[in-house]
């Protein structure tokens, strides 16, 4: 198949093939998930300042008390690579631009000689929480295939975005067809693998911030 | 499939909510809950990652309430969970897990483990595959009223002991009293201090007070094998004694989980909440302080710390109380590294210290409370757990550390100022 | 003086000096070593006994009997052996005997306490009720030893 005609598609049968299964996948589990409810807790609350499921949400980003120097690769790696994909994935131009296209919405862009850096820091710092995975006793021993495959799905956009944005390896309409294709395969895995963590972390830490604020433990 | 397998798995169903769903959608395998774990920290072995001890529920869940999970299932792609899987996860379900509840706290994604292991347990129980230890003490909590076998006999026996020891009537089932004490089977046997102390605090105080002949024991080993049926039964024992002495306030004794199970589990168990109050020793005594009816003088010399029982601190929420009170009797005192909510557990919570089988790995994750007092220097580690408390004491022995343990309410009672009760009560 | 109820018994503890105060309440925990087989506790009592004890010599009786309490301890949650509690507040009184004085503390009063609940888990063990007369005998112990 000849590259522009494998542009095309990807832009536009992949696209919603891909869009269409995330979306409906997504919901499919947030409703297979949070519908299973949970009893009310009948016990009397304690009631302390800075303790609720809302504080739990964002101060667990936050290496707990002696936490960050047991694991201190988890944490600098994972706040890197996060960040670097938050970057890439909504302050590139072009990101911003097909976001204007789906939604109307829009903000300023970030140069992009630094979303190429980010990018290059990003990879780095993926292959290097992938070095740890394979190294640790505790990351390999946990580590399934949905690990790895949740990793290479990540990975992939990223990587053939960056090739594609400094035309290297592949003709340009080559490597973009190859970069959409990636965040499609991203798109319909996201929901039935451990990347749906970026939905329901939120739900997670509200359960455990609730339960421990209503005894009072400051979290 | 087994008659218990079966039933076993579909308690596991029913324990599955929300939060259980939302835990095991969100992990994404970083294994930092294993550096929070003591018996991971201290093994080295990655099989006692908290996560990981809960693979059977995680299967459960996956293969009864996800659509990929049924599918596979039904394709023959999932094997079901298996007796013979349960039987070589109890090591890791009971002997390897105190219920501190770190994990939960340092989980990035947020999952409460401990919540889960909690309700796998329940599981385990009806499928038959709860350690002999904590069968046992759960079969003598419902038949005799206390898991270590405790009967009233013996607690009027402690009870006249420290009436001769202190010179103060102790009340039995006194109506409208304020408050209703219970006790730990451990206090009744091992620690008759710490009723003396009661005893001492409550005169100085002038409250009023009383054991119950039917509610004398705290403790809730349903809650530590994992039966809610159990665990209910005991503390409706509690809640029908403390009803029918028409008392204010119970107070749950120096014992970890009985206060967060009939504190925190105990109205969810019965299903309502309580016509009185129930709050931790600390809490009372610290309330006393606040109202100037808790008068100490002196002070201990030796150089003190203390040592946080997981469930009074991390699940229950009992955090400033026990150093509020330390330092009116100690000036000399010292926190351990990670203190309060952080702080690391003696080993032998969670019903781990009444299974045989898991007293080796206790000692060998004790380690690293032996590191944490050493880097204080404390002559003196105090407490307010009765377990927590001998589980230190045997670690200490068998590090052949010469630090002696003693209860927090005992040191404060050492304290009073004698006499003092008459002041309030010409007031 | 004969010593017949728990407040002569008292005072009379509370007029003893520290060498006379371990000295008696090592006789307490004698008086309740037959509950107890280890002869680690036997030692021990010994070594309270003599006036003219070494501070090493306290310090390692100490050490032994808390050995014996720590390994006779009934553990949270396990069906409890009165027999073994006996011997816990057996070397409970040894070591009340043993510990180094603080100011406002009686140890002869604490090990006479301890003996009575070692003679307690007895009669519990042995299935016939909790009364029992080791008062009585502790108040003839120190009656004999006020005399000499």
């Amino acid at each position: 198949m000849d590259a522009d005609l494998f542009l095309t598609w990807v832009r536009g049968t992949g696209l919603n093939i891909s869009i269409g299964i995330f979306l409906l996948g997504m919901l499919w589990r947030l409703f297979e998930i949070y519908s299973l409810g949970r009893k009310p807790d009948l016990a009397v609350p304690r009631h302390r300042a800075g303790a609720s499921g809302l504080h739990t949400l964002f101060r667990r980003s936050v290496p707990p008390p002696g936490m960050f120097k047991r694991s201190p690769v988890s944490y600098v790696a994972g706040y890197v690579f996060h960040i670097g994909l938050f970057i890439i994935v909504f302050l590139f131009a072009q990101h911003i631009k097909l976001i204007q296209e789906l939604t109307g919405l829009s903000w300023p862009a970030l140069p992009a000689q630094f979303i190429d850096a980010t990018a290059v820091v990003t990879l780095a710092t993926m292959l290097l929480v992938l070095a740890e995975r394979i190294n640790k006793p505790v990351k390999r021993f946990l580590s399934t295939f949905g690990d790895y495959a949740g990793w290479a799905l990540t990975f992939l956009p990223v990587l053939t975005g960056y090739l594609a944005n400094r035309h290297l390896l592949l003709a340009y309409t080559a490597m973009l067809a190859l970069h959409i294709l990636s965040v499609e395969l991203l798109l319909i895995f996201l929901p039935f693998t451990k990347l749906m963590h970026a939905f329901t972390l939120w739900g997670s830490r509200w359960y455990n911030g609730d339960v421990n604020g209503r005894k009072g433990v400051p979290t | 499939m087994s008659a218990s397998l079966d039933k076993g798995i579909s308690v596991l169903k029913e324990m599955i909510d929300a939060p259980i769903a939302s835990y095991f959608s969100s992990c994404v395998h970083c294994g930092l809950c294993a550096e929070a774990c003591l018996f991971y920290t201290e093994t080295g072995d990655p099989k006692y990652t908290p996560i990981y001890k809960l693979e059977p529920l995680r299967r459960v869940y996956k293969q009864e309430y996800t659509l990929l999970g049924r599918l596979g299932k039904m394709l023959g792609l999932f094997k079901p969970v298996t007796d013979e899987e349960l039987e070589e996860w109890k090591p890791l379900v009971y002997d390897s897990c105190t219920l501190c509840g770190r994990c939960s706290l340092v989980c990035p994604v947020g999952n409460d483990i401990v919540y889960m292991v909690r309700k796998l347990r329940e599981g385990m129980a009806v499928s038959g595959h709860a350690p002999e230890g904590l069968i046992g003490a759960s079969k003598r909590a419902v038949e005799i009223g206390s898991p270590m076998g405790v009967k009233l006999p013996a607690v009027k026996a402690q009870m006249k002991h420290v009436q001769q020891d202190t010179g103060i009537e102790i009340p039995l089932d006194v109506v409208g009293a304020e408050y209703m004490v219970l006790m730990s089977s451990m206090e009744i046997i091992n620690f008759p201090e710490y009723l003396g102390a009661i005893a001492r605090i409550m005169k100085q105080a002038g409250k009023s007070w009383t054991l119950c002949s039917e509610a004398f024991e705290a403790t809730n080993s349903g809650i530590q094998i994992g039966v809610s049926d159990i665990a209910a039964t005991l503390v409706q024992r509690i809640v029908d004694g403390a009803e029918k002495l028409k008392v204010k306030t119970v107070i749950s004794p120096e014992c970890g989980h009985a206060y967060t199970a009939l504190r925190w589990e105990g109205p969810n168990l019965v299903g309502r909440a309580y016509s009185f109050e129930v709050l931790h020793i600390l809490e009372v005594l610290d309330g006393f302080r606040n109202e100037g009816l808790l008068k100490t003088t002196g002070f201990e010399d030796e150089l003190l710390t203390f040592h946080d029982p997981c469930q009074l601190v991390r699940r229950g929420g009992v955090l400033e109380q026990p150093r509020t009170l330390l330092k009116m009797v100690a000036k000399n005192y010292v926190e351990m590294s990670d203190p309060g909510k952080m702080n690391w557990c003696c080993g032998g919570g969670g019903g781990v210290s009444a299974i045989e089988e898991a007293e080796a790995l206790r000692l060998t994750a004790f380690k690293v409370k032996k590191t944490q007092l050493e880097e204080t220097g404390a002559k003196t580690l105090v407490t307010a757990c009765a377990n927590c408390r001998i589980v230190l004491e045997e670690g200490l022995e068998h590090y052949k550390m010469d630090i002696p343990v003693v209860g927090l309410t005992e040191t404060i009672a050492k304290h009073l100022v004698e006499g003092a009760s008459d002041e309030h009560q010409q007031r | 003086m004969n010593i017949s109820n728990d407040n002569e018994f008292k005072a009379a503890l509370g007029k003893l000096a520290g060498v006379r105060q371990r000295q008696i309440a090592a006789r307490f925990a004698e008086s309740v070593l037959a509950l107890c087989t280890d002869h680690r506790l036997k030692t021990a009592i010994d070594s309270a006994k003599r006036a003219d004890v070494t501070r090493d010599e306290l310090a390692a009786a100490f050490q032994s009997a808390k050995a014996v309490s720590v390994d006779s301890y009934t553990q949270c949650g396990h069906d409890c052996n009165w027999n073994n509690q006996a011997v816990h507040f057996v070397a409970q009184a040894v070591l009340a005997a043993l510990k180094p004085a603080e100011p406002g503390s009686s140890p002869a009063w604490d090990a006479a306490m301890h003996a009575r609940m070692a003679r307690t888990c007895e009669r519990i063990a042995n299935g016939d009720g909790t009364d029992n007369t080791e008062a009585a005998a502790q108040y003839r112990i120190l009656t004999e030893f006020l005399k000499v």
